[in-house]
């Protein structure tokens, strides 16, 4: 195994993208090389990883600025390493899938590196300064890639994405600050190490109940957002619409995928300590954004802004599995994170695809298009059938599973939640999916439509990719699950931090 | 301990070297034809500076019968002054380039930086108020410098408001003479404090304004935006990154040491004037479209930030009689105060490299502006595509922007993170919050500026942009980062000049 495995991973994609922007037309190239080594490298991880140790791995730990104990480390567990992994996948795919980007190609696949530095080091950071700080460098590529490469209202939806989660990231940061300087007065130490702040929060002598509701309130707050759940989704829509296909796939796959790490990093693992109502209030919220999500989404006449909205109602899932904390819930709900990362790349890829052949993403504008883009027709529907949940796809187990493991919470009301949802949840669901579909690819072919091909082979290729990993881990989830199992048991018990480990 | 003439000499070298260096260029300047060498002399002497500024020893007490004390508050003031103006002469090569009277602009910068320099060094009240006006007249001239009509405006603007400011701080201090027949800080806060009457409220009310003029605080901070914007550029970075500094040292000498005596909760009528300061400046800028005026608000705002730092010294005071008597956290542990100073000491380090950057590279605008005729050459329009136009200056100024909005891995950030943490350790949530809220607001004036650089066309071809300008804009970057990665060498210097003060 590679020594500092994290930091070549982190350090890789990074330099890429200082040479990506000078490389000129070989950009493409850059970012390809630059974003395959980081995948090596997450698969040699995955092969070394110790599925049954409930600990982290990979540690690294440098001093930066002890002086207020800020340190630089770096390591995976169970939470970390499926989104690693994903956020390696997917860089890849979108670098395939931009190919024949030609407008400031040089910067644009700069960006796509800079996103890949971003996510992998919010994915692997251990320490909160640092994790903050990847936090926000993940904003600037996508402030980017929408307002350079964006629709026709990208400056709007540009600033409004920076400012609306910059706020939410401020607010983490003043919970942040109040775990940081409270274990500091009570116990002299002066750390941002996130597993010991963790862990000290199950100590009500140094986290009194009244101070560690306010600071559960302000981290919940920061991770909902990104998530993002109703009702702080509406920078959600707007990003979507305006940001070109590959922002908008970092932004579904990865981006919002931060949201529900910090979940399970940081909120499931403090919910014992705090107020009961946090539990129901995380669960309605869940419940809330699958339906009101499914609902929006149904109404919306862009196929874009129905797959964004379609996003919303699937986050869900993973807030009402983490908040029914229960073994199987919690597993369920960080394989969505994974699923839902894999599923939605080909949804928006599938939108980006029809916006430049056909030229508009209006629903009742298209028609009939499968018979003219046959590859296409076959990948997108089946991405959709993924979406919708169908037996055989990775989005039906982790569904399923979150639903299973809510229904047997004892907390109160659950079970009733997991009937709204199938009743309320899944048909709608299946109704927008297969209404969407159904109008633009099937049915007679529109004359305007009689001359469309199917696209580029590297759009199919990055689309088939994906979804041959849709169903591997559909049919396969163990190979997934059996190290979020093992997480799912960490996020529940007591935090085991990396002193105790013998790593620092 | 009586120290020799070689200690004088060891401890004051910068200084004394940056006189004479002053007073050589002057003679030279009357004899040269080709006045190009003047830049390059002063970067030289600046440069060396930089040295014998970090190099002293900190320890050895106060000269000249203790009035002039070198401890490491004052080296830290003094290490930004040289920094900026190194910075300011690098882009001064040129602008000012076969300018028939370059020698008076950098002459005037060393001696305004004298003046700065004897400022952060001053335990008394007269040096003090030497080295201030010196710093003061130097700069009056140098805001006219071009003598359009703007920069002759704005010189007289600053000229008044700047004479009216020294007056008020005069009276101030006259006052605290005579309530205690001494000029020397430390003895002021100890007797006259003492038995404090109405007398030493009206002086120290006639300090803090006359302080207030020069930190830009609310409700002394009109002139700022005016004199800003009409200044030649490279001087509005002089005054905002260094000038304003001198404002804080003055205040964290005086008035700190003052209030600290005084022992009496004076921390909220702080803490409303910066609440006051931080949300007008930001209010301000984000109705500007010239850019230099935005960059001058945002500096109204920063001397908000900056401020948190009095209030969180003075938070534990109110139950706590003594500052040695608050307990000491951790093993080596930092108290609510040092650690308050130090944030605020951080950020204005930080503030310093990246407004005088932002400046420098609002300079490159104006320049190109003006040759192609524009009538507002500071207009943010002018900014349009600024990316391709001239990719060096943008993405410098994209750093500063970033920096200045506090987004990683930059000084400002480091800096807002300090100073927004030590507001929560003082137990001011609200100030923090409304801190935050403001710099979520500040965001929106800032990413309008990269808007305009990175996503609008271009407004006209490619230009050359000139030597001077990058490689000042290139130090200023490299600094603004290097800050943020080596942050613990410069907090623990921040930290022990906070330590000496307290």
């Amino acid at each position: 195994m590679i020594s500092n495995a994290i930091s070549l991973m982190i350090a890789i994609p990074l330099i890429a993208a200082v040479v990506a922007l000078f490389a000129g037309k070989a950009a493409k190239y850059v970012a390809l090389v630059g974003s395959l080594v980081p995948l090596a490298i997450s698969l040699q991880m995955f092969q070394a990883f110790e599925n049954k140790a409930n600990v982290m791995q990979f540690v690294e730990s440098y001093d930066w600025v002890p002086s207020i104990g800020v340190k630089y480390t770096v390591g995976v567990d169970g939470i970390g390493l499926p989104l690693v992994l994903l956020s390696t996948i997917v860089s890849v795919m979108v670098v395939i899938y931009s190919w024949g980007e030609s407008k400031r190609a040089n910067q644009f696949f700069a960006l796509l590196l800079l996103n890949e530095v971003g996510v992998l080091g919010v994915f692997t950071a251990l320490d909160f300064f640092l994790f903050y700080i990847f936090w926000e460098v993940v904003l600037l590529p996508m402030f980017f890639l929408i307002g350079v490469w964006g629709g026709p209202r990208k400056d709007y939806a540009a600033i409004k994405f920076f400012i609306y989660t910059h706020v939410a990231s401020l607010i983490m940061l003043l919970s942040i600050f109040a775990l940081y300087f409270s274990y500091s007065a009570s116990t002299g130490i002066r750390t941002f190490d996130m597993l010991t702040l963790i862990q000290a929060t199950g100590d009500s002598a140094i986290f009194s109940p009244m101070l560690m509701n306010v600071l559960f309130f302000g981290l919940l707050f920061g991770f909902l957002v990104k998530m993002p759940a109703v009702p702080f989704h509406t920078w959600l829509p707007d990003a979507h619409v305006e940001a070109p296909t590959a922002g908008s796939v970092l932004l579904a796959a990865l981006l919002l995928k931060m949201g529900g790490y910090g979940l399970f990093r940081v909120v499931v693992p403090m919910l014992p300590n705090v107020s009961a109502n946090y539990i129901t209030l995380m669960a309605i919220i869940g419940v809330i954004s699958i339906i009101y999500g499914g609902f929006l989404a149904l109404a919306q006449k862009d196929l874009k802004k129905m797959v964004a909205y379609s996003s919303v109602s699937h986050m869900g899932y993973v807030l009402l599995g983490a908040g029914a904390f229960t073994w199987l819930s919690v597993q369920g709900a960080m394989f969505q994170q994974f699923s839902h990362g894999l599923i939605t790349c080909v949804l928006f890829m599938s939108a980006g695809t029809i916006q430049h052949t056909a030229g508009t993403r209006i629903i009742s504008e298209l028609g009939g298009l499968a018979d003219r883009m046959p590859k296409f027709a076959v990948l997108m529907l089946a991405g959709f059938m993924a979406s919708l949940g169908l037996p055989g796809m990775c989005g039906f187990v982790a569904e399923v599973s979150v639903l299973a493991g809510t229904f047997t919470s004892e907390l109160p009301h659950m079970q009733l939640y997991v009937l709204i949802v199938i009743f309320g949840g899944i048909v709608v669901t299946a109704g927008y999916h297969l209404w969407a579909m159904q109008k633009a690819m099937f049915g007679p072919i529109l004359k305007k439509y009689l001359d469309l091909k199917d696209p580029h082979s590297y759009e199919l290729l990055s689309m088939s990719i994906l979804i041959v990993l849709i169903i591997y881990f559909g049919v396969q989830p163990a190979l997934i699950t059996d190290i979020m199992g093992v997480a799912a048991d960490q996020v529940m018990g007591p935090v085991v931090t990396l002193a105790q480990m013998g790593v620092i | 301990m009586t120290l020799g003439f070689a200690d004088y000499l060891s401890l004051l070298g910068a200084e004394a070297l940056l006189t004479g260096l002053a007073l050589l260029m002057i003679l030279l300047g009357v004899f040269l034809k080709n006045k190009n060498l003047m830049g390059y002399l002063s970067l030289v002497g600046l440069a060396i500076s930089v040295f014998l500024v970090v190099g002293v020893d900190m320890t050895k007490g106060a000269l000249f019968y203790g009035t002039v004390l070198v401890d490491p508050m004052s080296q830290f003031f003094k290490l930004i002054f040289v920094a900026v103006s190194f910075i300011v002469v690098i882009s001064g090569l040129s602008r000012y380039k076969d300018h028939p009277a370059q020698d008076e602009f950098y002459v005037l910068l060393l001696l305004a930086t004298v003046g700065m320099m004897v400022v952060a060094s001053a335990v008394d009240l007269v040096t003090l108020f030497i080295g201030f006006e010196l710093a003061s007249l130097s700069t009056y001239a140098m805001a006219g410098f071009d003598k359009t009509k703007e920069n002759l405006e704005a010189a007289i603007k600053y000229f008044i408001f700047g004479s009216v400011s020294s007056a008020l701080m005069l009276f101030g201090f006259s006052l605290l003479y005579g309530l205690s027949g001494t000029t020397k800080i430390a003895e002021i806060a100890n007797i006259a404090l003492a038995d404090m009457g109405p007398a030493t409220l009206v002086a120290l009310l006639f300090v803090v304004a006359g302080f207030g003029f020069k930190m830009a605080l609310v409700p002394f901070h009109m002139w700022a935006p005016d004199t800003y914007t009409g200044a030649p550029t490279l001087v509005t970075a002089f005054l905002a990154a260094g000038s304003k500094k001198m404002g804080f040292v003055a205040a964290f000498r005086v008035i700190l040491v003052a209030l600290v005596a005084l022992r009496m909760e004076w921390f909220m009528i702080f803490a409303i004037l910066v609440a006051i300061t931080m949300t007008l400046g930001n209010l301000g800028a984000i109705w500007q479209n010239n850019v230099k005026r935005i960059l001058a608000y945002s500096s109204v705002a920063y001397a908000g930030y900056i401020s948190i730092a009095f209030v969180v010294i003075g938070a534990p005071l109110g139950e706590m009689v003594d500052v040695k008597s608050i307990p000491f956290i951790g093993v080596e542990g930092i108290s609510v105060p040092v650690f308050g100073l130090a944030a605020g000491l951080f950020l204005i380090l930080a503030h310093a490299f990246m407004k005088t950057g932002a400046f420098i590279s609002a300079a490159v605008v104006e320049d190109m502006a003006q040759k192609e005729g524009k009538e507002n050459p500071n207009d943010i329009e002018n900014y349009a595509g600024l990316g391709q136009r001239a990719p060096i200056t943008a993405f410098c100024m994209l750093i500063f922007i970033f920096s200045l909005s506090g987004i990683p891995i930059t000084a400002g950030f480091v800096g807002k993170f300090l100073v927004f943490g030590s507001a929560i350790y003082a137990g001011l949530v609200w100030l923090a919050v409304l801190a935050i809220l403001n710099s979520a607001l500040s965001l929106y004036y800032y990413l309008r500026i990269i808007m305009y650089m990175y996503i609008k066309e271009p407004a006209g071809s490619k230009i050359a942009e000139p030597k001077g300008y990058v490689v000042a804009q290139l130090v200023a970057m490299l600094a603004v980062i290097g800050i943020a990665i080596y942050s613990e060498a410069f907090f623990q210097f921040a930290q022990r000049a906070a330590e000496g003060l307290l």
